[in-house]
């Protein structure tokens, strides 16, 4: 456990000048995103009001207010999210291929660790879950943030106040990273968390049978994925509903806790048995 | 005693290893000789569980290779194990973290007998003396057994005389030591058997000073005679 522990800060240290640049530039993105929105809306209402003479009541009517809905759905605020997920999509492979090409050997020295190679591999996932909730828990304290700046830099009349719930519960994406019930946090993020390990059994064959590995890899993706959607394909497929929603949400779990059971399981198998440096 | 019994190996097509069998007694420098891609760097890394074999058993004091072995026995293999942007301090500290075996007391030896500053990065290293901190890292293991991959290549003379010298000092005393090589001339006095492999298969396995009395041979005559027939 004391290695496990080691082993996963180890790995946080190792990405920790990157997370940190991705929080900076989400950060720094999402703050002047509003800041320049908000100068601009009001810029153009000045010119409309003052300078063509329209009235505040018709401004509105033809412009609309401003709120953190045109905030949250701007490339100052999307833009950001999207580079931090690419960075830990790229990440998850990232994360095994950096010890092992080229000449870069640390490879050798983790699985020479007197501890379990299980070790090696939940180190790496936990790493990856914990700086995932990071990443969300700064989105989550900069909402209200942005909020506050909106406020100060768009005048009452013009502008839609939200609380942070609303705002989360009215865009799609938001409602995704940050979901209002536990049930349908732990559905959203077991679902990725099940994608990781997935992913990194197929990144295990790979490296334990190489080209034929790497076939291995996208047949075992392909068999993880049809298992967890049997049911919804199953439904899709006869064009019937066998299954009541909440049936369906019980299956989903048990299959999701079983996919991941089996990556992990294979996982051990193929880092004590097969894997080849 | 490391004990390798019958091991087999494909790569793809080739056969490397075709039933290798040999002993490494603790104590005693073992030395794998070969021509490049004979396989002898499989073997180590098969000892090690890095490169699984297909066929065979690898026993160690008669046990097999677990997880508590590697505070038993230790690899230094021809490129470095640690992260090039550490320093060799920082990878100190991260051995220090991970094995019990570890002795700071003998690191520290190491760096002032390799000259070694341990704020300096791995990656700003020379090559010789990154292959010195390679050394250090393994030899600061209270290990019983090492296995060192050709720990003289592509390293300058000052370099592996100094490397030459630690296999005569008590940082390598009473320790089951397995070496693989194609240069023979740097340690040819220092070791205690010899295992010569060709075509996947243990040509002759022999005991230097044994064969220097009884036969009158050097390793470099026994290696004439085996393979060039």
């Amino acid at each position: 456990m004391k290695r496990y522990l080691k082993l996963v800060n180890f790995e946080i240290g190792r990405f920790m000048k990157i997370y940190l640049v991705l929080i900076g530039i989400t950060i720094l993105s999402q703050l002047i995103g509003v800041i320049v929105m908000a100068k601009n809306y009001v810029a153009n209402a000045n010119e409309v009001i003052f300078v063509d003479s329209l009235p505040l009541e018709q401004f509105i009517e033809q412009y609309g207010e401003m709120g953190m809905m045109d905030v949250v759905g701007s490339i100052w605020f999307i833009g950001p999210i999207a580079l931090c997920a690419a960075a830990f999509i790229f990440y998850i492979f990232f994360i095994w291929y950096r010890d092992w090409v080229g000449k870069n050997t640390f490879i050798y020295r983790l699985l020479m660790l007197p501890t379990s190679r299980l070790n090696i591999l939940l180190s790496k996932a936990t790493a990856i879950f914990i700086m995932v909730f990071g990443l969300v828990s700064v989105q989550l304290i900069l909402l209200p943030i942005e909020s506050m700046l909106l406020k100060w830099n768009v005048p009452f009349d013009f502008r839609i106040d939200m609380t942070v719930s609303e705002i989360i519960n009215n865009n799609s994406y938001l409602f995704i990273l940050i979901p209002d019930s536990f049930i349908q946090f732990i559905i959203n993020y077991g679902i990725g968390f099940m994608v990781v390990f997935i992913l990194f059994t197929a990144i295990l064959f790979e490296r334990s049978f190489r080209w034929k590995g790497a076939l291995l890899g996208i047949i075992y993706c392909a068999i993880a994925s049809i298992i967890f959607l049997a049911p919804l394909i199953y439904e899709i497929g006869f064009e019937a509903s066998f299954f009541y929603t909440e049936e369906i949400f019980v299956i989903e779990i048990i299959l999701g806790i079983l996919v991941t059971a089996m990556s992990i399981w294979l996982s051990k198998l193929l880092l004590n048995k097969k894997v080849t440096v | 005693m490391i004990e390798a019994k019958e091991l087999k190996k494909r790569f793809g097509r080739k056969q490397i290893l075709n039933g290798v069998s040999f002993t490494a007694n603790k104590g005693e420098i073992t030395c794998l000789i070969g021509i490049n891609g004979v396989g002898k760097t499989t073997i180590l890394k098969g000892i090690m569980n890095l490169t699984p074999m297909d066929s065979g058993q690898i026993l160690i004091d008669g046990e097999k290779m677990s997880k508590d072995m590697y505070e038993k026995i230790t690899f230094i293999p021809d490129a470095i194990t640690m992260i090039p942007t550490m320093t060799i301090a920082e990878a100190m500290q991260f051995m220090q973290d991970y094995y019990k075996s570890w002795n700071q007391a003998r690191a520290t030896e190491l760096l002032r007998f390799f000259k070694l500053k341990q704020e300096e990065k791995i990656s700003s290293l020379s090559k010789g003396n990154t292959a010195k901190v390679n050394l250090l890292l393994g030899l600061a293991l209270d290990v019983d057994y090492l296995l060192m991959d050709e720990p003289f290549s592509g390293i300058d003379i000052f370099s592996r005389e100094q490397i030459a010298d630690v296999f005569t000092s008590h940082l390598v005393e009473d320790r089951g030591v397995v070496i693989t090589t194609h240069e023979i001339n740097d340690i040819e006095h220092l070791i205690d058997k010899v295992v010569l492999l060709d075509n996947g298969v243990v040509l002759k396995e022999f005991r230097t000073e044994e064969m220097r009395e009884d036969e009158g041979k050097s390793v470099v005559d026994v290696m004439r005679e085996v393979y060039r027939g």
